[in-house]
């Protein structure tokens, strides 16, 4: 079982999770607050994964809210209605582990939430499109292969077929997207002074030795 | 050279004339030094390059810059048109002999170099504005009446010579300025109705795309949001699902287009009215690839598909183009629908690159087929790799090749398939 929580303004979209993920055997709902605020205010240990929704209404940045949810201890797949594509390449780059818009079945939504409790990544085919055509200042340099496998994931195909169309298996091809997001999330911490280095080494868990 | 406004045509034109005008003037020249009778001809031909050298700097700059330079134009009076003939009245003798002064240079073989005062008035005419142009043309009257003082001593009556030259240099320097002026009004109420045409042109484009949409959120999103809030249907009935569904998707790209939209790429924006009215790209020409491909989505899901589109930098492309990419996808949407026994499908459609290349793929998740098992179709003669197999192939390759494009299409049993368009080929 795998605790979840939920981030979201609409308070009709928060309730029809709720009965939505009562369906799903996988996935326990343990909190839906609208704003990060109030979801870190919340009593109780964090929940393994936290649906974040891409926009909400208090004006936050998503890079901000999951940094947040991830220095609580949280991982985080960011959900939108609209795949604003900047916001999302943001998002990820700011630690997040997946992308998803609102309009998947349950299946593909517990798959992913599955997926990232244990460590991966949740591709999409909206986040590889994103990360395809980002053209923003912090585009790390990709391998002609990294953005191979990403052009055709971007375009729908199963991570199945991506790999035979580059000649290489499943686990290579998933290798290779989940490259491109570690250079993302490398390209979105910047490690400009001493105090961003020694919250890094923190982050890392370095420092604990 | 672009063909230009109609103000920089009217320009070019009257370059074009005057330096005709003067051409006449110079072969005269040529004539004059070539059959001299008398004087030298290093002089001839020296006087002949002077007039050609101001000439050449007059019309080269006018040319380079599309328009006369002020300063070309005076030296051109002020050299050929002043100088040069009371050179050629002090060649032929100054203050001795008889007869008008023309006609004694002519007779001297120098008579060519009068005829000059009359393409520089033309020049001036044109260029100089009213009141300085007159003061030109006043310059260039008064070098004939100078020689004709010069010669008799005394001041008489010019002789009719004289006044048939003075004729000549007036009128040429009065039909130029109507000529410019008439051409120069005809240009600028061209360029200001076809500014006009092409932002009515614009504006009713955009109409028309407003309105399509109005209509489109009338008969779906707002009809199905009334029957559900007058509580007369069960929203939760798989068809109203299914429905709301299809018009989030409808709404989501609408959010994406215009998002895309807000962004002008190239080609768009402020820069529209000058490239159209340089005439190389018209707005009629060229239309959106992603409306086209919007209605062969929207086609698509009426009959139940989803479709998730995602669209990145898509340029305009020739009319026919588009419409050819928008069969193409509408066909691979079918098979889709018909054989991929999923109910998903994923379109993309980006720019390929600055000049307006595009690529458009349709791809689904579903059970996929055996490229080289597949049923040859109709006939053998598709090429291999591009159109062997199903009809499905046959006619995309066909539709998109006629447009100047081409298709590949890819697939493996349980794999889905991919088709991939792209144009030009």
């Amino acid at each position: 079982m795998i605790t979840v929580s939920l981030v979201d303004d609409d308070r009709m979209l928060r309730e029809g999770l709720r009965s939505w993920l009562a369906g799903a055997d996988r996935l326990r709902l343990v909190a839906a607050e609208p704003t990060v605020d109030a979801l870190l205010a919340l009593p109780g240990p964090p929940a393994e994964v936290v649906l974040l929704d891409l926009v909400l209404r208090d004006d936050s940045r998503a890079e901000d809210n999951v940094r947040r949810l991830r220095a609580a201890g949280s991982r985080v797949l960011v959900v939108s209605t609209v795949a604003d594509r900047t916001r999302i390449v943001s998002a990820v780059a700011a630690g997040a582990d997946g992308y998803l818009t609102k309009d998947h079945s349950l299946e593909t939504l517990t798959h992913a939430v599955c997926t990232i409790a244990g460590g991966g990544t949740a591709h999409s085919a909206e986040l590889a499109f994103a990360w395809a055509y980002d053209a923003g200042p912090c585009r790390p340099q990709l391998a002609p292969r990294e953005l191979e496998v990403l052009l055709d994931y971007a375009s729908g195909l199963t991570l199945k077929a991506t790999a035979r169309r580059a000649g290489i298996s499943v686990n290579t091809a998933k290798w290779y997207l989940d490259r491109v997001k570690e250079k993302y999330q490398e390209a979105g911490r910047p490690t400009y002074t001493k105090i961003d280095l020694a919250r890094r080494v923190e982050e890392d868990g370095l420092g604990r030795v | 050279m672009a063909v230009g406004s109609g103000l920089q045509r009217a320009q070019r034109f009257m370059i074009l004339a005057t330096a005709l005008y003067r051409g006449s003037h110079l072969t005269m020249g040529a004539v004059a030094a070539a059959y001299r009778t008398s004087g030298s001809g290093l002089v001839a031909w020296g006087l002949f390059a002077v007039a050609v050298a101001s000439s050449l700097v007059l019309y080269a700059t006018a040319h380079g810059r599309g328009w006369f330079a002020r300063r070309w134009v005076w030296t051109d009076v002020v050299l050929t048109g002043c100088v040069l003939p009371l050179v050629a009245v002090a060649l032929a003798g100054g203050g001795t002999g008889d007869g008008p002064p023309a006609e004694r240079a002519n007779a001297a073989g120098y008579g060519w170099l009068f005829l000059l005062g009359g393409s520089s008035s033309a020049a001036a005419g044109t260029a100089l504005g009213v009141r300085w142009g007159a003061a030109a043309v006043g310059l260039l009257l008064a070098t004939p009446l100078a020689a004709d003082l010069w010669m008799a001593g005394t001041w008489q009556l010019p002789d009719p010579g004289t006044l048939r030259h003075l004729n000549s240099v007036a009128a040429s320097a009065v039909m130029c300025r109507v000529f410019w002026w008439y051409l120069r009004r005809q240009g600028s109420l061209l360029d200001a109705a076809v500014a006009k045409a092409v932002s009515a042109e614009a504006q009713r484009a955009r109409q028309a795309e407003r309105m399509a949409h109005h209509r489109a959120l009338h008969d779906t999103v707002l009809a199905t949001l009334t029957t559900i809030a007058s509580g007369q249907i069960d929203a939760n009935a798989p068809q109203v699902r299914e429905r709301c569904a299809r018009e989030a998707a409808y709404l989501r790209r609408l959010v994406q287009v215009e998002d895309q939209a807000a962004d002008p790429g190239p080609g768009e924006g402020p820069d529209m009215r000058t490239q159209t009215a340089t005439g190389e790209r018209t707005a009629a020409e060229e239309v959106s690839v992603t409306a086209a491909l919007e209605e062969a989505v929207r086609s698509a899901e009426c009959l139940g598909l989803k479709v998730t589109a995602q669209y990145h930098a898509v340029p305009e492309v020739p009319g026919p183009v588009a419409a050819a990419l928008a069969a193409a996808v509408t066909e691979a949407l079918n098979n889709v629908r018909r054989h991929a026994g999923t109910g998903h499908a994923y379109l993309t459609a980006t720019g390929t690159g600055p000049d307006g290349a595009v690529r458009v793929t349709v791809v689904d998740r579903g059970a996929g087929f055996d490229p080289a098992a597949a049923p040859a179709g109709t006939g053998a003669s598709a090429p291999a790799g591009t159109c062997t197999g199903t009809g499905l192939r046959r006619s995309i390759h066909v539709r998109l090749a006629a447009a100047g494009g081409r298709s590949e299409v890819d697939s493996a049993p349980g794999e889905g398939t991919r088709v991939e368009l792209r144009w030009p080929a």
